[in-house]
């Protein structure tokens, strides 16, 4: 079995060709930001000729498509219909969007507290237009306790509205009406966008007449959902260069640590993500885009500007600081601006370009502090380390610092700290083992730097997950991401594991339709279960359970 | 001063794991839609709101507030010690000035609790806010001033026993009348010890108050007695029981009042106590507290079933005639004779029963204080219960002693110490680490 893994980057398009478990070639193009497409059908062309034609292949993307729409702002209109009932006042958030407030809400258990007004219904014709080339997103609060009002007004829209219509339930389980509104508005405003990018890519296959058996998108999540799911929920693609390169060190890694930290060190930016019992970590409420809080599942990535081609700083005391911004070309590679790759190059640490050039950058610097060159690229050298160590030490605190709602965690609270430290990226040998030895961890260095991401993109599985909100007073069954609401029958009975049944059974079924085998592997993400009493009387269970496709990542030999 | 955009510190705490039995009002739901909907609404994650989370208190910081009997180790849960710690992390995040204000939204709540706990009365078995109080002070100094607005149904009984003679700490409760309600207690007569009379400060309202009414004791009481008294810090014990739908309680205050009172107040540190209305009130009143004290807009905060009509004018006439008793006993607690109130010997003698509705213990206490004139004076207390049944003796210092009080509470020390009657002899100075072998 082949996949190919491509990763569109700032600078360069990746290309990775894997047969079963082993990288069996590495192509790179640059990116073309005018025509993203173009490149990447390059890349793949690129990567196409190793193919030796023996076998299925598959090919999993991983596009800035929507995340550089957002980051520009180019989504298409859109505005939002929000159902808010009581609470925060929506003028006081000050959302970056038109938004029409309608009456009715859902109460906290998905009970209708007040109905919507069939008059304010009918009157969205006039506010919204024919909808043509824009976008609607319908978000009421609770609606993933209750999506009768968001599903009301779905039927109300569909009967005019010519525009993309995002549904606020169907994108998330989860609680958070604000980020439930945005991520809504994101997923309207770059649908049509990626509808013709789906489009596009039915049309390319047909005329390379290459044999692929099957395309799929990477998600924030470091899983991939099909071509086809990602017109419906193409919010869910963004980040996603960020999670394929967690998934290129999970895959390429031989660590065996149940929890390590992940660095991945770039030219312009260090990423840091960690993996805690095997797994790499979530955002809590989801991925954060330009500023925009959304619900979307996201690997955790903490982003520094920190890299081989910092600018650096000096203070009048001789303090060093490195970064945020980029400086350009390091000075040993041809470039004006003395960076960290030249202490790397003067120091032999690692051959990069000319080190004589970079020796005589030094020297012109050193001299201002008194200092030899040699001391000026040690400090240099010891201050990215150091900064590293701050972010590190930041990154862990802040996850330490995650609440805890029950005894028994605060207790004995998940133990989160790495065992170890696996770096990749061009200036990785350098300073990775400078940063081990800092925290005092062993550590790794992965090979294939530069084809990590691809690498990732094509070790990537898939990722599908459900949310069960069942409330036995109520005998009702609800499942947001499906649109789904049931009664339960014989609420009596209809304990935890019931719910976890049913949440199973159904992300299997959904799996299925969506054309993942029987084998997938399910498990549940979050759960749990509250008795409900009234008076002293148990009146009945609230239970919540949240079940995932595992995301198993393929191990990949060198 | 009211900063123009506070940050709030949230320490949320809902003990998902603890109950005092399933079917009890303290029970692990009783948190669980006041989460759904601030989780909802998106307040977790608001950047004028910080969640932080809670800890572990130490037997040592317990100890310098409460006595345990007959131990730390038989009476005290580690949920209880999560709340407290959780209550102290709030407050430090205000002093350390990493938040504006704090609140320490967590269970099980503390303020029925005494200084003496042979278990849990009003489901409280740790008094969260005096912990607190006292944490802050041995941090700080013993000359903070801190007050105590307590807003929940009941009256706030163990916070007032914890700081009945300390002169450091204004305690003020607002409550049901207590002829009505548990614990039965709160009179405006209720006025402190011999060192800090008129500090203790208690306005009963009649059944059925609701956000006039408790707002109009705010304003024409509470407010301008904490404007003379001008504290370091305001702590508002927050129950939520005065709410109209709260179902062991007789008040009609809303969601909307809650906040404004919050908003009036403007305490640094807001500690939840009690709140039964689990569905119906607390996850609209802690919506509303939150972005009342974040400086946000929460007007459009309403519980559902709509606005509550008013309280009639016979209530209200019975507030305003409170608050004018409250204000003249306030305007005149200086001018009381002491003597006439605790007498001229050198000791003022109380004997209490105190009933412990939740573990149904019966405590007896027998409680000297020796009044001097140049410190609040040191206590011996002899207590005993239905739980206890050997009286346990206690010697406890206030936070400034005079070198003559301190001498005699050693001495005094030092003979119960050799007394076979006792099963332990205590000794509790609130500056240090107490034990009960040594002395200080």
């Amino acid at each position: 079995m082949y996949v190919i893994g491509i990763d569109v980057g700032g600078t360069h398009t990746d290309a990775a060709l894997l047969k079963d478990s082993s990288v069996a070639a590495l192509a790179k193009v640059p990116t073309d930001h005018g025509d993203l497409f173009a490149s990447t059908r390059r890349a793949l062309e690129e990567i196409w000729r190793h193919y030796p034609g023996d076998g299925p292949v598959k090919l999993q993307l991983s596009t800035t498509l929507s995340t550089n729409t957002i980051v520009e702002g180019r989504g298409a209109p859109t505005q939002v219909v929000a159902v808010p009932g009581p609470g925060v006042n929506l003028a006081s958030l000050k959302l970056p969007f038109t938004v029409h407030e309608l009456q009715g809400y859902m109460d906290h258990r998905g009970r209708e507290a007040a109905p919507l007004d069939s008059q304010e219904l009918k009157g969205l014709r006039a506010l919204l237009g024919t909808g043509e080339g824009e976008a609607v997103a319908v978000v009421g609060k609770f609606s993933q306790r209750n999506p009768l009002h968001e599903q009301k007004i779905a039927a109300e829209l569909e009967q005019w509205y010519k525009g993309t219509i995002s549904l606020g339930h169907r994108l998330s389980g989860r609680a958070n009406f604000p980020r439930r509104m945005i991520t809504a508005f994101l997923n309207a405003s770059v649908a049509s966008q990626q509808l013709d990018f789906t489009r596009m890519w039915q049309r390319v296959l047909e005329n390379l007449r290459i044999p692929l058996e099957d395309v799929l998108v990477l998600k924030a999540d470091g899983g991939t959902m099909t071509l086809e799911e990602s017109g419906q929920r193409p919010i869910e693609t963004i980040l996603s260069g960020p999670a394929a390169s967690t998934m290129g060190v999970q895959a390429l890694t031989s660590c065996k640590e149940p929890n390590y930290l992940l660095v991945d060190i770039g030219g312009t930016t260090t990423d840091l993500a960690a993996v805690v019992d095997g797994e790499v970590l979530y955002e809590r409420d989801g991925a954060v885009i330009a500023g925009y809080r959304t619900l979307v599942p996201a690997v955790l990535t903490r982003s520094l500007g920190l890299g081989g081609d910092s600018e650096l700083h000096f203070a009048e005391d001789g303090q060093i600081t490195v970064g945020p911004r980029r400086a350009g070309t390091p000075v040993c590679l041809g470039g004006a601006q003395l960076t960290p790759t030249d202490a790397v190059s003067a120091l032999e640490l690692a051959q990069v370009g000319s080190r004589v050039k970079a020796v005589e950058a030094l020297q012109d610097c050193a001299v201002r502090y008194g200092l030899t060159w040699a001391d000026l690229a040690k400090r240099i050298i010891q201050a990215f380390v150091a900064q590293l160590c701050q972010a590190v030490e930041s990154l862990y605190r802040e996850l330490e610092s995650m609440p805890l709602y029950t005894v028994r965690e605060v207790l004995n609270p998940p133990e989160l700290r790495p065992q170890a430290v696996v770096g990749l990226g061009a200036p990785a040998p350098v300073f990775i083992p400078k940063l081990a030895e800092a925290l005092n961890l062993p550590h790794e260095v992965l090979p294939f730097s530069a084809g990590a991401n691809a690498i990732g993109a094509a070790a990537a599985a898939a990722t599908l997950s459900i949310t069960v909100h069942a409330d036995t007073e109520l005998a009702r069954l609800t499942i947001p991401e499906l649109g789904l609401q049931e009664e339960v029958e014989r609420p009596l009975f209809f304990d935890l594991a019931k719910a976890r049944r049913a949440a199973e059974e159904r992300l299997r079924e959904l799996a299925k339709t969506q054309g993942f085998g029987e084998d997938a592997e399910i498990y549940v993400v979050e759960e749990e279960s509250f008795q409900m009493v009234r008076g002293f009387r148990t009146v009945g269970q609230r239970h919540m359970v949240r079940t995932q496709l595992r995301p198993k990542v393929r191990r990949v030999r060198g | 001063m009211a900063k123009q955009e506070p940050v709030v510190g949230l320490v949320f705490f809902p003990a998902f794991d603890w109950c005092i039995t399933p079917d009890h009002p303290e029970r692990q739901e009783r948190l669980l839609y006041t989460r759904d909907q601030i989780q909802e609404e998106g307040l977790f994650d608001h950047p004028r709101i910080q969640e932080f989370r809670p800890r572990l208190a130490a037997p040592e910081e317990i100890l310098r507030t409460h006595v345990v009997l007959p131990s730390l180790e038989r009476n005290i849960t580690e949920s209880h010690r999560i709340a407290a710690g959780g209550t102290m992390v709030a407050a430090d995040l205000v002093v350390d000035g990493r938040v504006d204000r704090a609140f320490a939204l967590l269970r099980p709540p503390g303020h029925h609790a005494n200084r003496f706990v042979h278990g849990a009365r009003g489901f409280c078995v740790l008094n969260n806010e005096a912990i607190m109080v006292d944490h802050l002070r041995h941090r700080l100094g013993a000359d903070l001033r801190i007050a105590i607005v307590d807003t929940d149904a009941h009256h706030a009984d163990g916070t007032q026993d914890v700081f009945y003679n300390d002169p450091g700490v204004l305690h003020i409760s607002l409550h049901q009348d207590g002829r009505t309600l548990y614990p039965g207690t709160g009179f405006t007569f209720e006025r402190g010890g011999p060192g800090a009379y008129g500090q203790t400060v208690n306005i009963p309202l009649p059944p059925g108050t609701g956000d006039e009414g408790m707002l109009m004791a705010l304003e024409e009481v509470v407010l301008p007695i904490l404007e003379e008294w001008q504290p370091d810090l305001v702590i508002n014990a927050a129950g939520q029981d005065n709410h109209f739908s709260d179902p062991i309680t007789n008040m009609g205050f809303s969601a909307q009042g809650y906040a404004r009172l919050t908003d009036l107040l403007s305490p640094h540190v807001v500690v939840l106590e009690g709140g039964y209305s689990i569905e119906s009130a607390l996850p609209y009143i802690n919506v509303g507290l939150l972005l009342a004290l974040a400086g946000l807009d929460y007007s459009k905060v309403q519980e559902p079933g709509g606005v509550r009509p008013r309280e009639s004018r016979d209530i209200i006439r019975q507030v305003a005639e409170t608050c004018r008793e409250v204000r003249e006993l306030w305007k005149t607690r200086q001018d009381v004779d002491l003597k006439s109130v605790f007498g001229s010997g050198p000791f003022f003698e109380r004997r209490r029963q105190i009933y412990y509705d939740t573990d149904n213990i019966y405590e007896s206490q027998q409680e000297y204080i020796r009044l001097c004139q140049s410190c609040p004076g040191w206590r011996v207390v002899y207590t005993s219960s239905t739980w206890n049944r050997t009286p346990a003796a206690a010697v406890l210092l206030p936070w400034k002693p005079c070198a003559s009080c301190l001498g005699e509470a050693q001495e005094q020390y030092d003979q119960l110490r050799k007394d076979q009657r006792f099963s332990q002899a205590i000794w509790q100075d609130p500056r240090s680490s107490p034990g009960s072998d040594e002395i200080s």
